[in-house]
């Protein structure tokens, strides 16, 4: 085993604010990694702006710090040129679910085969604090002081639009039960979702009465459970995994059966659309 | 060698494979959406050449810089509305260095404007729509076979310049059919530059501002005028290479015509009045060849389809004023640029033949 080599350990201590969830989800992402075999020569990761976005530096592969809310298309665009690569989505919630909400959409319609990490942790933390598309109805953020006036974006619910997606939902408390999920949606045949919750202790934790990173996590430990054996439907704050049927992929390098995303002949725009 | 009737988008599509295009993300507008066509129906006939319609512009231009850093020449094809979508990543991917082609068959703006009307008004949009500082390459043929050659330029240029190169049509030139022999236009092909994503790197491709090792330069000014300078003085040697440019007509006349694009063509029952001089090298502006030919006219007039976008560059590089003929609202004609230039007092006096005919047939 060799998990470090996956990191540029040398560019350490990272970025993020001490009690920050990130490491704790780059740690198990990495340990998969080097349980797949994955390396430098077959993985490329995309990242997008916000905390989360920084992983692809501290990396060991190749990778596309994108624009706000793109990593999707860009991310689409690596697998579509380049079939043999694992693609990586590492990216927040604000990212990925509000900027990037139209390229979420269609890229699970089309049921890309990359796989996303999202860091969920329910605020724009690099902005400081603001209510993002996660936020829970009702918290005070720095700019809905009053609290969150909407319920939060159903991410479980968009990836399950496309009945051949994988959604996962964890913490980063939950280490076992995330690495699994991020093993299982690197291998997934198709549109992956990892959704972790985890704490933003610096820009919205303490705001709203936890008094250290420490306190966060063991409210994930208490407040998650695992949803019952078979559940087709996460519960708010269940733990579990919600699959569609794989949708098969295409061998390396074949331009031809990648399932709604080339349209490089006629054939292939006939077959495998949703719901196959 | 076979001649036959091309259209000014379908030039373009054919210039891109030329070119050796791999890759085309892209949404529909018109009027540039045959090439989003085309490519479709290219690629279902070449397994090797990738294609994806794309929810937005925002996404196309996203897509065409992954699909280009993971290893494809890239390209998209729009117009205004979609041009100004996609201006963050343009500039992202003059931030990264990542070579692409984005193609702008112009219609009239702003916002949704005139959708099948041809215009010339996003010059300043093709130079400056993204944010900060950056060095634009843009090239805008006359006609369809020219459609064809300077695409496949565009890519080049795109190459050796590390960078976004913007390939200027409008409505009319875009939609135009032409005889014309693409066999017989030969320009070599510049190969990929960039190494292609997981070669067994580990670049970190960033539009934030960083070292090169990856940790972020966001508040080091030496740091980031190092970078500026280097990619910008970089590509502004590149676009000396590609200073296309015409200069033709009646040389001997006392005033120097400025059109280009569709507008030259539309200009050319002109052409015993007037000197012409046609920028085809839009971005970065021709200086040393116009500052030349301009010292040998009397006047100057431009002729274009904004309301002097160029005329106002053209202006501030000679520091002498220039006479202006600003063909608006879709209305790019003849008559158009005769009532123009009856306007500022400088319609010649001997009626031009292709007028005389138009008049002749009402």
């Amino acid at each position: 085993m060799a998990v470090k080599d996956k990191l540029k350990t040398d560019l350490f201590p990272t970025i993020w604010c001490p009690g920050c969830g990130i490491g704790l989800i780059m740690q198990q992402l990495a340990a998969v990694m080097d349980e797949l075999g994955l390396d430098k020569n077959n993985t490329v990761l995309i990242t997008g702006i916000g905390c989360t976005g920084r992983m692809g530096a501290y990396m060991n592969f190749e990778s596309v710090y994108t624009l706000h809310g793109r990593t999707l298309p860009v991310a689409e665009a690596v697998k579509l040129v380049r079939p043999e690569l694992n693609v990586i989505v590492v990216s927040g919630d604000g990212d990925t679910a509000s900027i990037g909400g139209n390229h979420l959409l269609h890229t699970i319609r089309r049921n890309a085969n990359v796989t996303v990490v999202c860091n969920n942790n329910e605020i724009y933390g690099l902005t400081g604090g603001q209510t993002g598309p996660t936020t829970p109805k009702g918290t005070s953020t720095i700019s809905s002081p009053a609290g969150a006036g909407y319920s939060p974006i159903n991410l479980q619910g968009l990836v399950n639009t496309n009945p051949n997606a994988y959604y996962a939902k964890t913490t980063v408390y939950h280490q076992g039960p995330m690495r699994k999920a991020i093993k299982e949606a690197i291998q997934w045949p198709g549109f992956a979702f990892v959704d972790v919750a985890s704490q933003c202790i610096e820009n919205n934790g303490r705001r709203i009465g936890f008094a250290s990173a420490n306190d966060m996590l063991q409210n994930y430990r208490t407040e998650y459970k695992a949803a019952p054996p078979g559940s087709t439907r996460l519960e708010s704050h269940q733990l579990g995994i919600v699959k569609g049927s794989p949708v098969p992929t295409p061998a390396s390098g074949s331009a031809k059966s990648e399932g709604d995303l080339a349209t490089s002949s006629p054939a292939a725009t006939k077959s495998s659309r949703n719901g196959e | 060698m076979t001649k036959r009737l091309v259209q000014g988008n379908e030039a373009v599509m054919l210039g891109a494979v030329k070119a050796g295009a791999s890759f085309f993300a892209g949404y529909p507008i018109s009027p540039s959406s045959e090439i989003l066509a085309q490519a479709s129906v290219y690629a279902a006939h070449h397994p090797e050449f990738r294609f994806i319609q794309e929810e937005d512009e925002i996404a196309s231009a996203n897509a065409i810089l992954g699909g280009s850093l993971a290893g494809a020449k890239s390209f998209t094809a729009t117009s205004g509305p979609g041009f100004s979508l996609m201006q963050e990543a343009i500039g992202y991917g003059h931030k990264v260095g990542i070579p692409c082609v984005i193609v702008n068959v112009m219609r009239v703006g702003p916002a949704t404007g005139m959708p099948t009307m041809p215009g010339q008004g996003d010059l300043n949009q093709a130079r400056y729509g993204s944010t900060g500082d950056y060095t634009s390459i843009v090239f805008y043929p006359s006609t369809v076979a020219e459609c064809y050659e300077y695409t496949i330029h565009a890519f080049n240029a795109a190459e050796e310049s590390r960078s976004p190169v913007i390939l200027m049509s409008d409505a009319f030139l875009g939609h135009l059919n032409e005889v014309a022999d693409l066999d017989t236009i030969d320009v070599p092909v510049v190969p990929r530059t960039l190494q292609p994503l997981a070669s067994g790197g580990e670049r970190l491709f960033s539009g934030v501002a960083t070292y090169p090792d990856g940790e972020p330069a966001t508040a080091d000014a030496d740091e980031f005028i190092r970078q500026y300078y280097e990619s910008r003085d970089h590509r502004l040697k590149v676009a000396e290479r590609y200073n296309f440019h015409e200069y033709g007509w009646n040389k001997d006349s006392d005033t120097l015509v400025v059109a280009f694009g569709i507008t030259r063509r539309i200009a050319q029952p002109l052409a015993a009045h007037f000197a012409l001089f046609r920028p085809i090298r839009i971005w970065p502006t021709l200086d040393k060849e116009l500052t030349e030919i301009a010292a040998r006219y009397k006047k100057i007039i431009v002729i274009e389809g904004s309301d002097g976008q160029y005329a106002n560059v053209v202006e501030r590089m000679l520091l002498r004023r220039v006479e202006r003929v600003p063909l608006l609202g879709g209305r790019m004609s003849l008559e158009a640029i005769r009532e123009g230039l009856d306007a500022i007092g400088m319609l010649p006096a001997e009626p031009a033949p292709a007028a005389s005919r138009a008049a002749a047939s009402r």
